[in-house]
């Protein structure tokens, strides 16, 4: 039987100092190696680009093409907060996030609401809408609804918009409107997830005590879900501040300046203004900072299992002959949020002009055959998101796998340390992320010539995808691991197994799921990421966000929809291929499999009182 | 083949708390050995350390004298030959449990004639054969508890761990599972620690019981011995439901502290403050030793089968005895005890 001699005691000798010192090393590095490459990868991804973007901000000079210098300078700052522009870029931040946070968490919880407590027609198939919705990306959606609701556009063909709307709606209005269409899922899943975990016994408890429905609601699960509640409004509020999607349509086009398109303004419209990009940087993530803080504040005191430990199943409501308005509001907020922009880009995408209008004279295939037909320009850029976004995939779910394997090991203080991390970098805004890699690989020596990944570079391009998807992935997959009984892999280890045969053999099978949606999300989330393809856009060609952002604002916009109407199509039917036939294989087994948390389940009884 | 153990002076904390403080324990092969403690005593620590799933600060861990654990030399988990039967069986859900039998045996790198052979001898004695392409999850909780036994047999370990196996399982089936599992391993002559909090289950498996506080062993011997002669009052506690009365020893006889009640005669205690020891089962008719006679009131009665288990108020303090008959609460009850079973611990 072999012995993993750490230290040898023959080795206190003179003549072994030497070796005992050098196998001393060995131990430190064995115990330190693991947390070092982790926190050497967030460092990389994600800690210098951010640290470069907030030393900018103070230190003007020190990425100046000509006579840079490390004086620190408070005039980035006081000149942005001193333009009118800037700070009214802030203000409508703010405002926007405000008041999309309130419309969006109201119709969320309405949704939330319907699809997991009320029993009506087609309400399986409505609950997927929001992770559809989801998962469309905001530029889409904006685009779709320029395409609707301009003064030439479908539902002025129809005779649908009044001359009134059409003007109101490019400003404040059509943004929030588009907004809250696009962010209502993030409030559904978390309302929704509070109402899964609060089941129905309280409300239960509170029918015995002869409390009518209403007051059941204002009194009981009102206030329980008043943090799911307060968690929405601050969630979709971070969302808005962050968003690049309808910055750089809708509220471009209106010219209402919000931060995260003057950031990229600052940093990529000729004259270049590093200094200002990163004042306006460090504004935004300030903001978003507080957010996470009251964030974190608040889900101290929600703790879910002060709530309910063991809440049994909720009931849904029977409904009876409301079951139909029930289904008409669910259907029509599923209609208006995925459906008519879906079919505007796929109209716009098989037609000629937009303003011939619906007819069959200007149908065509032209737009979809130029995205499909090879050495196109929309191919090449389709073909290339698709192969980043595979490659980025890859990559982000392997690496996530790994460092949460390692982290499941680790000490608690670099579990929560990375954990906190990765929650914290979901909330950068991915325009400040790809300012960063500017920074990092244009400007800064030993990266500004290193050749892989290099500026310029596909491979760049990537290397930031991957940063922006980690904090993701690791976290679907750290809560998956986290589920495991970690006796299976004591278990494993007392039978002799390896680590890396236990992450493949044991770890890997049981988390399969989880690992395969991180990697699913990843991809379909690339196919369409935004901000760090405007910023870091390849020689090579710009992938397909990119792409058809230039060609909507070239009046291209047929084009530019079936470039969307295929990505959509391909990166859709892709995971679908993926998840359907692994989802039947898995979940058989993955249903008896004890380790996993039992998510409480909705069943069908009970009538409304 | 099976091993004994010597773990000497094992140290261990947990956050700047002590969980283990310079233990020894000694295990001959073959040997059954319960070790029995509340809650944060230190016993699943310790078995951990044994397995080398949790490294201790200090001390020294032998496997027939071989060393597995020391400052300088340490043997990982998976090459120890160390099986461990855990609290929720650790069964990987997605292989059945032929393949949860041989996955460790491939590991080990056997030949596929050897982990036939193994698998169908471990199957025969665990009476699983017919089971062998389930998975854990279409078997009882009772076949999975034989399935984790038998990946332990199959592995052919020099030492077999328990850790809580029967705490999973309703009280019907935790006594027939509890002497099928110790059939087995008995018949398997292999060395056993068995952790357990429950002292029945403890008396019932073990050659030795190693009982912990705080860790530390405060007493470590056969349950007979532990049984008749327990090395303190919380030894006594915790073994067997027995009941501490506090009080004081002149010549030879146990007067209860605070208390008008009349002495009994414990031969052999020492003068002074001393705990008389009151085992339920000791409990005897007043005329049956009327030297050794005391009086006290019925606060409450629960049917146990065979007897009656009753509360009863001896003034300032409360013992439990077994009991033919259930007198109405609130009535006066005397009650002798055999001297030679009186014994008394110093305070």
């Amino acid at each position: 039987m072999a012995t993993a001699h750490y230290t040898d005691p023959a080795g206190a000798a003179g003549g072994f100092r030497g070796g005992r010192l050098a196998k001393a090393s060995l131990k430190v590095l064995a115990l330190c190696g693991a947390p070092l490459v982790i926190y050497a990868i967030f460092a990389l991804l994600i800690g210098l680009p951010l640290a470069l973007v907030l030393v900018q901000a103070v230190m003007p000079g020190l990425f100046a093409a000509q006579d840079a210098s490390r004086v620190l300078s408070l005039e980035p700052l006081s000149r942005v907060f001193g333009s009118p522009n800037v700070a009214v870029s802030v203000l409508h931040s703010l405002e926007l996030g405000i008041l999309v946070a309130s419309t969006a968490t109201a119709l969320g919880g309405v949704f939330a609401i319907l699809v997991h407590r009320c029993n009506f027609p087609l309400r399986a198939a409505i609950s997927a809408v929001p992770w559809l919705v989801f998962l469309t990306p905001s530029y889409l959606k904006a685009l779709a609804w320029v395409l609707l609701m301009s003064s030439g556009g479908y539902l002025a063909q129809f005779g649908l918009l009044p001359r009134w709307l059409g003007a109101s709606f490019f400003g404040l209005t059509g943004l929030v409107f588009v907004h809250t269409l696009s962010l209502f899922p993030l409030p559904t899943f978390i309302i929704g997830s509070a109402l899964a975990g609060l089941g129905s016994e309280l409300e239960d408890a509170a029918r015995l005590s002869g409390a009518t429905p209403l007051r059941i609601w204002l009194r009981i699960n009102g206030p329980l879900l008043a943090p799911a509640i307060a968690l929405s409004f601050i969630a979709t509020f971070a969302e808005v501040l962050s968003d690049f999607g309808l910055a750089s349509t809708i509220a471009r086009t209106s010219n209402f300046g919000v931060l995260t398109y003057g950031i990229y303004a600052a940093a990529s419209d000729y004259p270049v203004d590093f200094p200002a990009a990163g004042a306006q940087a460090l504004v935004l993530l300030g903001l978003v900072l507080l957010v996470v803080v009251a964030d974190r504040l608040l889900r101290r005191r929600a703790d879910p299992r002060l709530i309910s430990g063991r809440a049994r199943p909720a009931r849904l409501y029977n409904l009876g002959a409301w079951r139909w308005l029930a289904m008409a509001v669910a259907l029509a907020i599923a209609f208006m949020a995925l459906g008519l922009p879906l079919t505007a880009i796929a109209a716009r995408a098989l037609t000629q002009t937009l303003g011939h209008g619906l007819i069959r004279s200007n149908v065509t295939t032209v737009n979809v055959v130029a995205a499909l037909s090879l050495n196109t320009d929309a191919n090449d850029g389709l073909l290339r998101s698709l192969f980043y976004a595979g490659l980025t995939a890859v990559i982000a779910s392997s690496l996530a796998l790994l460092l949460s394997a390692q982290l499941d090991r680790a000490s608690p203080v670099l579990r929560t340390a990375v954990i906190g991390l990765s929650l914290g970098a979901v909330a950068i805004p991915g325009i400040v992320l790809g300012f960063g890699y500017i920074l990092v690989w244009n400007r800064l020596p030993g990266f500004r010539d290193w050749p892989f990944p290099h500026y310029g570079d596909g491979s760049l391009l990537v290397m930031g995808y991957v940063a922006a998807a980690l904090p993701y992935c690791l976290v679907v997959i750290l809560s998956a691991i986290g589920q495991l009984a970690p006796s299976l892999m004591d278990a494993a280890r007392l039978n002799g197994v390896r680590t890396i045969r236990r992450l493949l053999a044991i770890t890997l099978p049981l988390i399969l799921l989880s690992v395969v949606t991180a990697f699913l999300l990843t991809f379909i989330r690339t196919v369409f990421e935004l901000p760090m393809s405007q910023m870091l856009i390849p020689q090579s060609g710009p992938p397909a966000p990119t792409l058809i952002l230039r060609l909507f604002s070239h009046d291209r916009d047929g084009l530019a929809s079936a470039i969307a109407l295929v990505a959509m199509a391909a990166a859709g039917l892709g995971a679908a291929l993926v998840w359907y036939p692994l989802q039947r294989f898995v979940k058989p087994r993955r249903s008896a499999v004890p380790v996993e948390a039992v998510s409480p389940q909705t069943v069908s009884a009970g009538t409304l009182p | 083949m099976t091993a004994s153990l010597h773990c000497a002076g094992i140290c261990k904390s947990l956050g700047g708390r002590p969980i283990l403080t310079d233990l020894d324990l000694r295990i001959d092969a073959g040997e059954v050995v319960s070790l029995l403690g509340a809650s944060g005593s230190g016993k699943t620590t310790l078995l951990r350390i044994i397995a080398g799933l949790v490294e201790p600060e200090r001390g020294l861990i032998t496997l027939d004298g071989r060393v597995v654990w020391s400052k300088t030399s340490v043997i990982p988990a998976e090459r120890r030959r160390i099986g461990m039967v855990f609290q929720d069986y650790a069964l990987w859900p997605h292989m059945t449990v032929a393949n949860n039998l041989a996955f460790g045996l491939k590991a080990q790198r056997l030949s596929d004639r050897d982990i036939a052979e193994r698998l169908a001898h471990a199957l025969d004695v665990t009476r699983l054969a017919s089971y062998r392409d389930r998975y854990p999850t279409e078997l009882s909780g009772g076949q999975q508890q034989r399935v984790a036994i038998a990946r332990c047999l199959a592995a052919r370990p020099a030492l077999m761990l328990f850790d809580e196996p029967l705490s999973n399982l309703d009280a019907a089936l935790r006594e027939d599972m509890r002497i099928e599992m110790m059939e087995l391993v008995r018949r398997e002559a292999i060395t056993v620690v068995y952790v357990t909090h429950d002292q029945a289950e403890a008396m019932a498996v073990s050659d030795r019981i190693a009982i912990m506080r705080a860790g530390e062993i405060v007493q470590f011997d056969t349950p007979r011995a532990i049984y008749e002669a327990p090395a303190d009052s919380f030894v006594a506690s915790f073994i067997g439901g027995f009941s501490i009365v506090r009080g004081q020893v002149r010549d030879e006889r146990f007067k209860i502290a605070e208390s008008d009640a009349e002495t009994v005669r414990t031969p052999g205690a020492r003068s002074g403050d001393g705990m008389l020891v009151i085992r339920p089962e000791d409990a005897r008719p007043a005329d049956a030793y009327p030297d050794n006679r005391l009086q006290g009131k019925v606060l409450s009665s629960a049917f146990q089968g065979r007897c009656w288990r009753l509360a009863v108020d001896l003034g300032p303090q409360r013992v439990r005895l077994d009991w033919p008959e259930a007198p109405p609460v609130g009535a006066s009850l005397a009650f002798s005890l055999p001297p030679e079973r009186c014994v008394v611990l110093t305070a």
